[in-house]
């Protein structure tokens, strides 16, 4: 539990003259769920970019440890080996799901795996035992169109899995959804993701959804004001 | 809806000024040529020796051939600039604005943009006025009074431009107007249906039965006016038969696919293969018109080497002329016609391209979909659009013309050219793609 997956050290970022991250420092460790916390504006969707390689800080250092191999720094690495990293060892999950509309909710999945060069039967094959897993039995052929809020979040949170991710982040997954379908996207999350082992880091305003997390980090202005485990 | 409501709608949002772009510059493209071509066409009517009535029916001709194309393209810009209201326009409908408030929104819209579109459609066919006045026919210059237009024809055409943007738009939105909730969250799947590809075979059957009888019981002149008829008719229907084609295609590419881009480029096709086929509808006529070029300059090679008058000669030479021109307006409507269609569409999943760049998927593979999605359905389009029109000449010039080595090449290589400006439509759109997976 206490190993280490992800270590940011004094990480600054700013978008003109306004200052997103002013020196964060978070440890997240493996099989645990972190909530990051604050109001609009706080820096807490920044920190997530910073922290899975979406954008470089300032300054700073951001280091991933896989479960095999040798630890990456991000911050030095370029933007296609950084995709890479995105595509090939990290899951996400976005507040509006964001799946490609044309295909099917089973090629949504797949085609992370296809693009990470598995065969297009295979990844199929997986990406359905995982939409199967997430109650999506009998789904796999409709178009995201198609399905309620909660089932496309939940097609999202099977696409997040489907490569293998160790470490899943999730923007606001539940902020488009009324309380009753977000626990179920909650149950679904947590279940695929700290539930077989691998680490989850939520971004969220939502108490209850942080709640449902091992750890609730709180950001303000761009700093860590406070980390607490949760009871 | 009251006007305050109107108001709201037709205010353009923050970042849509490219948006609004697009169909603008379609509609002046469109009027631009619309103008030119029946400049260039009037001139012929002023003529009347007994080679008149040939010049005014192989213009008639040129002009259906490109009007059909011209109002796909004045439609695809009319849709393009009724869709970046579809969002907005569906959650009026869900908040119960009537369809009709919908409908007049759409067309008010629709049609300012058309006019400043033809507006700007007419500077620039006066700006090229005195260029196409050089053009050579029966070996003196058209000149720049020949070909200019009335004000009131000027007016007539802008007048039909109008008209063709109002008319798709209440055609393009219809939709929103019957599934509000279907257009919100993208669940209506356009259906291309195989009954079309029946009632298509059948009129080209019939087409080709005219074609053969025609000449054999009709004057020349009216002969040329009737197969003008009738090419207009063959390519009405490659309209209502190629969505159909296109979505057969694509079904047997998505079932074939292996890598994530093919997969996404057939999927794309199947999405909407109506908006598929408008993209490259224009090549349909390129290719129509590639097969009268080939066949056209292999008909001359005989007709220079047999016993003809300096008169014919100078008929054989204008034919050339009007096929090149017809050929680059062509060329012209698909390049216009990709690359707004194209922009629009990057434009408009600005959001799913960020989301996909954060996921970590490559530029290449999103590139390399549409592209495909793109090239793949031309290639089926041209390819059976040249031999559509290969069965309809085969009449009329015979099959030793139509496969003659200059046919063919002079075929080829317009096809060549063709499908090269479209590929370059879609690379010269790479950048806005580009720049959708640079934002975070």
């Amino acid at each position: 539990m206490n190993t280490t997956v992800l270590d940011a050290r004094s990480l600054t970022k700013s978008y003109g003259t306004t200052r997103a991250l002013a020196g964060v420092d978070l440890t997240i460790h493996r099989g645990e769920s972190v909530a990051i916390m604050g109001a609009s504006g706080s820096g807490k969707t920044t920190l997530l970019h910073v922290l899975a390689g979406i954008i470089s800080p300032d300054s700073g250092t951001v280091s991933f440890q896989p479960s095999v191999g040798q630890a990456v720094e991000l911050a030095g690495l370029g933007e296609s080996a950084r995709s890479r990293l995105r595509r090939e060892r990290f899951g996400f999950v976005f507040q509006q799901g964001l799946l490609i509309p044309e295909i099917t909710a089973v090629e949504n999945v797949a085609l992370a795996s296809m693009i990470n060069g598995v065969k297009r039967a295979q990844a199929t094959a997986h990406a359905a035992s995982w939409l199967a897993a997430l109650g999506l039995a009998g789904m796999e052929d409709r178009r995201i169109g198609e399905l309620s809020g909660g089932q496309a979040q939940r097609v999202a949170i099977a696409r997040a899995q489907a490569t293998g991710a160790e470490l899943v982040f999730a923007d606001e997954p539940t902020g488009a959804l009324d309380s009753h379908t977000s626990q179920d996207v909650m149950n679904a999350l947590l279940w695929s993701t700290t539930g077989q082992g691998r680490t989850l880091l939520v971004v969220t305003h939502d108490a209850d959804v942080a709640a449902r997390c091992s750890r609730i980090v709180s950001v303000r202005d761009g700093q860590i004001i406070s980390s607490a485990v949760t009871a | 809806m009251n006007a305050r409501v109107l108001a709201v709608l037709l205010r353009a949002g923050t970042g849509e000024k490219a948006v609004l772009a697009l169909p603008l510059i379609a509609f002046g493209i469109v009027t631009a040529l619309v103008l030119t071509v029946v400049g260039g066409a009037q001139s012929f009517w002023t003529w009347t020796d007994e080679y008149a009535p040939v010049y005014q029916a192989l213009a008639a001709i040129a002009l259906v051939l490109l009007i059909v194309p011209l109002m796909n393209l004045g439609g695809a810009a009319a849709r393009l600039s009724a869709r970046r209201r579809d969002e907005r326009l569906s959650t009026l409908r869900l908040l119960g604005v009537t369809p009709l408030g919908v409908g007049v929104a759409t067309v008010i819209e629709s049609m300012i943009v058309a006019a400043a579109g033809a507006v700007a459609g007419v500077v620039v066919h006066l700006a090229l006025t005195p260029l196409i006045g050089l053009i050579p026919f029966r070996g003196t210059a058209l000149g720049v009074e020949a070909i200019m237009l009335s004000p009131f024809s000027v007016l007539a055409v802008v007048g039909g431009v109008l008209l063709v943007a109002a008319a798709s738009a209440v055609l393009g939105l219809r939709r929103v107007i019957i599934s509000p909730l279907g257009v919100r969250l993208r669940t209506t799947v356009s259906t291309a249906h195989w009954f079309r590809a029946i009632i298509a075979v059948s009129v080209l059957a019939l087409v080709f039965v005219l074609v053969t009888v025609f000449p054999s019981v009709a004057g020349l002149a009216a002969t040329i006016a009737v197969l003008a008829l009738l090419f207009a008719v063959s390519l009405a229907v490659l309209n209502v038969i190629g969505p159909w084609v296109l979505k057969v295609a694509a079904g047997r590419q998505l079932r074939k696919a292996e890598h994530a881009d093919r997969l996404l480029a057939a999927r794309l096709v199947l999405d909407s293969p109506k908006a598929a086929w408008r993209q490259v509808s224009g090549i349909a006529m390129a290719s129509f018109m590639a097969v009268f070029a080939g066949t056209g300059v292999s008909l001359m090679n005989v007709m220079n080497s047999g016993d003809t008058t300096s008169a014919d000669a100078a008929l054989a030479a204008d034919m050339r002329t009007g096929l090149v021109i017809t050929l680059v307006a062509s060329f012209l409507m698909v390049a216009a016609s990709v690359g707004v269609n194209q922009a629009a569409a990057v434009l408009d999943q600005q959001e799913l391209h960020r989301s996909l760049h954060r996921l970590g998927v490559p530029l290449a593979i999103v590139d390399s979909a549409r592209r495909r999605a793109i090239m793949s359905p031309l290639l089926v389009t041209a390819i059976g659009s040249a031999t559509c029109a290969g069965v309809l000449v085969f009449p009329l010039l015979g099959i030793a013309l139509v496969t003659a080595p200059e046919s063919l090449l002079t075929i080829a290589l317009v096809l060549a050219v063709g499908i090269g400006i479209v590929w370059m439509s879609t690379r010269a759109t790479r950048p806005l793609l580009a720049r959708s997976f640079e934002m975070v």
